[in-house]
C-alpha cells in the first residue's frame, strides 16, 4: 500500500538544516553540540516512526519534482531501505558524541567545517536510502562523494590532501560509471522508478534474453557499469585503493566512511540494482552474479590476507572492511531468500562492529599517540572497557556465536547451501578463521604483554559510544525473534523482495 | 632436613566460599535431576531463537543428566583445590572464567539440538584459552596459542557440519530418531559426518588431531588441567556420541561403513598415545598423553557400534574423569609442595608427601584397571560389550591399553616409594604446607570417588545405571 508521506524528506530536510546551523552559528561550542545532537536524536525518531508501518506493509512515498513522468527527485521509503537508514541514523547519534570526545581540542574553524559537513554526508545517506529512483540515488550518491571530501583532508597535511585527491579520483570514476548506468537503464527501461520487480526485466519479458528489445550483452553492460560503479565505494576489490589512504582522516570521518555511509553506500546501490533494476526473476535467467560471487570472494580472501599484512592499526581495520563488506555482495548475488535476509542484516552487523573497532583504535590513538599494532602491549589493562569492546568485535568478526557475526556466518553458510553453491561455504569459514588470524594477536597483545607508557584516560565521550555499540553487537546476535528489532526488519524487507517474484 | 619453610598463607580473595557453596547447589540441582531421568523423562525448553528455525533449546534427557551429574563435582573440587593452588595473580580473572565456564559445561550436556550443542561447545572452548593461559608464562602462551588454532579450525567443522544438517533436515531437537536418512545422498553424509567427527575429534583428542591435549595440560593450572582432561575433552567425545547417535543413527553409520575407518584411528591412538605416555619424563605430560590414549578407548568404544559399548563409553567418560582428576591434583601437589614436574626428580617422594602418592597410587591402580576400582568396571563393561558385537580383535586393543597404562602409570609410583634420591640436594628438599590442606582435600575426595564408583558401581543412580537408560533409546 503506497502512502503518500512527508517524512523521508524530513529526515533529510533534519540534517541538512543541522548543517547550515552548524555553518551558520557552530562557532560556538554549545550550540554546535545541541544541533549536532539534536538533530542526530530528532532524525533517529522521524525515522524509526517510519518503521512500524512500513512492517505492517506501507510504502512512503513522496515525490519532490519531476522532469518528464517517471524521471525526477523522489523518495520511496521500503523496507530495505529503511533498514539502511535505521542503521545510519543510529551510528550517526554514536558517531556524534564520540566526535564530540574527539574534536575537542580542534580549532572552531575545522571543528565547524567537520560538524557541518558531517551533516551533510548523512543527509546525503538518508537521500541514498530512501531513493524512489536511480536517478534520486545518483544524484544522493555524489554528494556524498562531494560532501566528503572536505572530511577526508580534515587536518590538510601533504598525505591528507594526497588522500583526499585519490579518493575523489576512485569515486568521481565510479560514480561517471554509475551515470553512464542510469542512461542506458532510461534508454532501455524507459523509466528509472524502483519498486517493481526489476524495472530492466519488463523489457527483456518478450522472450528469454535474445527474443526481448534487450539483448544480454546489453544487460551484461548495464549490469557491468553499475556494479563497478557502486563498487568503488563498496571497495569491491580490485577497486578498493582509495579506502586505506583515506586512513590519515581523524576517527570519526573514517566510521562514516566504514560503517555509516559511505561503503555502506556502495554495498546498499549493488542491493538496489539486484534486486530492484535488474530483479531477481530476469538474473536468476542470466548468470552475472556468478561473476559478481567471485568478485566478492576475490574480496573476501584478498582483503583479509592484506590485512593480515598491515602494521598500522587502522589500516588494517580498513582492509578488513574491504573482506567484510563484500560478504553482502557474496550474499546478495547467491539469489535465494536466505540469502538476501543477510546481505540486507549484513550493513548493521558489519557497521556496529567496525565501528566499535574504529572507535577504540581512535580512542587508543588520542590517548597515547599509538598507531601501530605492535606499540599495543599491554594497552587492555590500561583501557579495560575499550579492550573489552574491541574484544567482542573481533570476535564477532570471527564468528564466534551469540554475537552477530555469527548470524552472518550461519546464515551465508546456509543461503550458498541454498544456492547449491558449498564452495561459497568454504570461502565464509577460511574468512572466519582468516579474521581470527589477524585479529586475536591485537587482542592477544593487548592483554598478555606487559604493559608500555601511559595512556590518557579517553573519557566518557569515548567510552560510551565503544561500549555501546559493541553492545549492539551482542543484541544483533541475540534478538533475530522479536519484532521490530533489526533481524525481524531485514527479515520482512527479504520476504517482501520475494514476495513480489512470486506474484 | 631443614625446618618446612615458613611462607605466609595465601590471602583468601573473599568469595571462594561462596562460589563452593554455589557449585553445591548446582550440584544438588543436577543430582536432583536423576531420579526423573531414570524415569525416562526429557523436558525440553526453549531459550532464544537464534536464526529464522534455528532455536537454542535445552532439553535434559537422559545422556545430559548423567554427564551433568558426572562434571558438576569437578568444579567443587577443583575450586576447593584452587584456594590452595592459585597464587593472587589474575586470580580474579581465574575465579570468573571459571565459575563461567560451568553453565557453559551444563549447556553442552543439556543442548537440545546441534546448534545448542555447537554455540555452548564453542563459547566453553574460546572461554577456556583464559584457564590454559593462565600462567602467562611463554610455555603456557605457546599452548594456548595452539590450543586455540586447534579449537577455532574445529569450531569451523562443526559450523559446517552443522548448518548442512540445518539445510538437509532443519533444526531437529536430539531425540531417539536419528535426524539424517540414506536418502540424503552419500555426498552429503559424507560431508556431514567428516566435519563433526573432525571437528569434535579436535576436542576429544582423536588422532591424528590430538597436537594441542600435550601442551595445553601441563601449561594450565593443576586444578583446571583436571576439568580439562576430565571435562572439556570429554565435551569432545560426548558431541561424537549425540553425532554418531542421535544425528546419524546406528542403522544408517553400519549401512554406510564410515565406523570402519573410525575404528582403527582411535586404536592406534590408544596404543600410540600410551607408548608415547611412557615416554614423557614431565608427570603432566604423561597424564596428558594418557588421556589422549583413555579418551581413544572411548572413540574406540563409540565407533564399534554396540549397546553395551556405548554404556562403557559412557561410564568410562565419569570414571576417567575422577580418575585423571586425581592425577592431575596430585601432579599439581607434587609441584607446589616440592617443586617437582619431573617423574625422574620423584624419587623418595612418598616418603615425604604419603597422603599425595597414595592418592596417586589409587588413581593410577584404577586407570589401569585394578578392581574393584572404578577403571575395572568401566574396562569390564568395555570387553564384555567388545565381545558381544563379535570384534575381539580390539578386545587386544583395550588390555594392551592397559598394559600400557601399567607401564607409564606404575614406574612413577615405583620411582616415589621406592628410589632413592640420589642428589644430596633432594634429600634435603624443603616441602611446603603452603596451602596444602586445601589441595589434598579435593585430591583425596577424588581418590575416595574412584574406590566408591568401583565398589559400588551397580548401585541405582551411580553412573552404570544411567548409562543404561541413557542408550536404551538407540536401540
Amino acid at each position: 500500500m503506497e502512502i503518500v508521506d512527508p517524512r523521508p524528506l524530513l529526515a533529510l530536510g533534519i540534517s541538512l538544516a543541522c548543517a547550515l546551523l552548524v555553518f551558520a552559528t557552530g562557532r560556538h561550542y554549545g550550540r554546535r553540540v545541541l544541533w549536532s545532537m539534536g538533530a542526530a536524536l530528532l532524525k533517529f525518531g522521524v525515522v524509526i516512526s517510519l518503521l512500524p508501518g512500513a512492517m505492517a506493509g506501507e510504502v512512503y512515498l513522496f515525490r519532490l519534482v519531476e522532469f518528464p513522468p517517471g524521471v525526477g527527485i523522489g523518495f520511496r521509503v521500503d523496507l530495505m531501505g529503511l533498514f539502511f537508514a535505521l542503521v545510519s541514523s543510529t551510528l550517526w547519534i554514536f558517531t556524534t558524541i564520540y566526535a564530540i570526545g574527539y574534536m575537542r581540542g580542534e580549532a572552531d574553524r575545522a571543528q565547524v567545517r567537520f560538524f557541518g559537513f558531517f551533516a551533510l554526508c548523512v543527509a546525503a545517506t538518508v537521500g541514498i536510502a530512501f531513493a524512489e529512483n536511480l536517478l534520486t540515488l545518483f544524484i544522493f550518491y555524489e554528494l556524498l562523494t562531494v560532501c566528503t571530501y572536505p572530511l577526508v583532508i580534515h587536518k590538510e597535511t601533504p598525505a591528507a590532501l594526497k588522500a583526499g585527491r585519490k579518493y575523489l579520483i576512485y569515486t568521481l570514476g565510479g560514480g561517471g560509471l554509475v551515470l553512464l548506468g542510469l542512461v542506458l537503464v532510461q534508454h532501455a527501461a524507459g523509466t528509472l522508478s524502483f519498486g517493481q520487480t526489476g524495472l530492466l526485466a519488463a523489457g527483456a519479458h518478450d522472450g528469454p534474453l535474445g527474443g526481448g528489445p534487450l539483448g544480454g550483452g546489453q544487460l551484461g553492460l548495464i549490469f557491468a557499469v553499475l556494479v563497478l560503479g557502486f563498487g568503488v565505494k563498496a571497495a569491491v576489490m580490485p577497486l578498493h585503493g582509495w579506502l586505506p589512504s583515506a586512513m590519515v582522516a581523524p576517527t570519526p570521518v573514517s566510521a562514516l566512511l566504514h560503517a555509516v555511509a559511505v561503503v555502506k553506500a556502495g554495498a546498499f546501490g549493488i542491493l538496489r540494482v539486484i534486486y530492484d533494476i535488474f530483479g531477481l526473476e530476469l538474473l536468476a535467467q542470466l548468470n552475472f552474479t556468478q561473476a559478481l560471487a567471485w568478485l566478492a570472494v576475490v574480496s573476501i580472501i584478498g582483503g583479509s590476507l592484506l590485512a593480515w599484512r598491515q602494521v598500522n592499526l587502522k589500516r588494517r581495520l580498513a582492509y578488513s572492511t574491504v573482506s567484510q563488506v563484500s560478504y553482502i555482495l557474496l550474499a546478495a548475488s547467491l539469489l535465494n531468500p536466505t540469502a538476501t535476509v543477510v546481505a540486507i542484516m549484513h550493513l548493521a552487523n558489519q557497521g556496529f562492529a567496525k565501528i566499535t573497532m574504529f572507535f577504540v583504535a581512535g580512542a587508543i590513538e588520542q590517548g597515547s599517540g599509538r598507531t601501530e599494532i605492535n606499540q599495543l602491549d599491554g594497552i587492555g589493562r590500561q583501557m579495560p572497557w575499550s579492550l573489552a569492546a574491541f574484544t567482542v568485535a573481533a570476535l564477532s568478526f570471527i564468528g564466534v556465536p551469540l554475537l552477530a557475526g555469527f548470524l552472518t556466518k550461519w546464515l551465508v553458510i546456509l543461503g550458498a547451501l541454498e544456492g547449491e553453491a558449498w564452495w561459497f561455504a568454504a570461502v565464509m569459514v577460511i574468512s572466519g578463521l582468516l579474521n581470527a588470524v589477524y585479529w586475536l594477536p591485537v587482542v592477544y597483545r593487548a592483554y598478555f604483554r606487559p604493559v608500555t607508557g601511559v595512556v590518557a584516560d579517553p573519557g566518557w565521550l569515548l567510552r560510551g559510544p565503544i561500549i555501546a555499540c559493541a553492545a549492539f553487537v551482542v543484541l544483533l546476535g541475540t534478538t533475530a525473534h522479536f519484532h521490530l528489532l533489526p533481524f525481524s526488519v531485514a527479515s520482512e524487507a527479504a520476504r517482501v523482495i520475494w514476495a513480489e517474484v512470486a506474484n | 632436613m631443614t625446618q618446612p619453610q615458613n611462607i605466609p598463607k595465601i590471602p583468601a580473595a573473599g568469595y571462594e566460599l561462596p562460589l563452593m557453596l554455589l557449585t553445591g547447589l548446582i550440584i544438588a540441582g543436577c543430582w536432583a535431576l536423576i531420579p526423573g531421568a531414570l524415569a525416562g523423562r526429557a523436558p525440553e525448553f526453549s531459550l532464544l531463537q537464534l536464526a529464522p528455525g534455528a532455536w537454542l533449546l535445552l532439553r535434559i534427557d537422559p545422556l545430559g543428566v548423567l554427564f551433568t551429574a558426572t562434571i558438576t563435582p569437578l568444579w567443587l573440587l577443583a575450586l576447593i583445590y584452587s584456594r590452595g593452588y592459585i597464587g593472587t595473580a589474575h586470580r580474579d580473572r581465574y575465579y570468573l572464567v571459571l565459575m563461567l565456564s560451568l553453565p557453559l559445561a551444563l549447556g553442552v550436556a543439556w543442548a537440545g539440538n546441534l546448534l545448542t550443542l555447537l554455540v555452548f561447545y564453542e563459547l566453553l572452548s574460546v572461554l577456556s584459552y583464559l584457564l590454559v593461559v593462565h600462567e602467562e608464562t611463554p610455555t603456557a602462551k605457546a599452548a594456548a596459542a595452539k590450543y586455540i588454532v586447534y579449537v577455532l579450525v574445529g569450531g569451523s567443522c562443526i559450523l559446517l557440519g552443522v548448518v548442512l544438517v540445518f539445510y538437509l533436515v532443519g533444526g531437529q531437537t536430539f531425540a531417539a530418531e536419528p535426524m539424517l536418512h540414506a536418502g540424503l545422498g552419500w555426498g552429503y553424509l559424507t560431508a556431514i559426518f567428516v566435519t563433526l567427527l573432525a571437528g569434535f575429534g579436535v576436542k576429544a583428542a582423536l588422532v591424528p588431531l590430538h597436537g594441542w591435549v600435550p601442551d595445553a595440560h601441563p601449561a594450565a593450572p593443576a586444578p583446571f588441567s583436571a576439568l580439562l582432561s576430565g571435562v572439556l575433552v570429554a565435551t569432545g567425545a560426548f558431541g561424537i556420541i549425540r553425532v554418531t547417535h542421535q544425528v546419524f543413527g546406528v542403522e544408517l553409520l553400519r549401512e554406510l561403513g564410515f565406523m570402519h575407518w573410525v575404528s582403527p584411528l582411535a586404536a592406534i591412538g590408544v596404543l600410540a598415545a600410551a607408548v608415547a605416555a611412557a615416554r614423557q619424563d614431565d608427570l603432566k605430560r604423561r597424564l596428558a598423553y594418557s588421556t589422549i590414549s583413555q579418551l581413544g578407548y572411548i572413540t574406540l568404544a563409540i565407533s564399534l557400534l554396540g549397546q553395551e559399548l556405548l554404556v562403557g563409553a559412557l561410564l568410562h567418560i565419569s570414571n576417567h574423569a575422577m580418575m585423571k582428576a586425581t592425577l592431575f591434583f596430585c601432579a599439581g601437589l607434587l609441584l607446589r609442595r616440592a617443586g617437582v614436574r619431573r617423574v625422574s626428580e620423584m624419587a623418595g617422594l612418598a616418603r615425604r608427601l604419603p597422603w599425595t602418592m597414595a592418592a596417586f597410587t589409587l588413581a593410577a591402580l584404577g586407570m589401569i584397571g585394578v578392581p574393584p576400582l572404578a577403571g575395572f568396571i568401566s574396562k569390564w563393561v568395555l570387553g564384555m560389550g567388545t565381545l558381544a558385537t563379535g570384534q575381539p580383535l580390539y578386545l587386544l586393543v583395550f588390555m594392551g591399553g592397559s598394559l600400557l597404562a601399567a607401564a607409564y602409570l606404575l614406574p612413577v609410583v615405583y620411582i616415589a616409594y621406592f628410589r632413592e634420591p640420589v642428589e644430596e640436594e633432594w634429600k634435603n628438599k624443603a616441602i611446603t604446607e603452603r596451602g596444602a590442606g586445601w589441595m589434598l582435600i579435593p585430591t583425596l575426595l577424588a581418590a575416595a570417588a574412584t574406590v566408591i564408583l568401583g565398589v559400588a558401581a551397580t548401585a541405582p543412580g551411580l553412573p552404570l545405571s544411567l548409562a543404561r537408560v541413557a542408550v536404551s533409546p538407540f536401540w
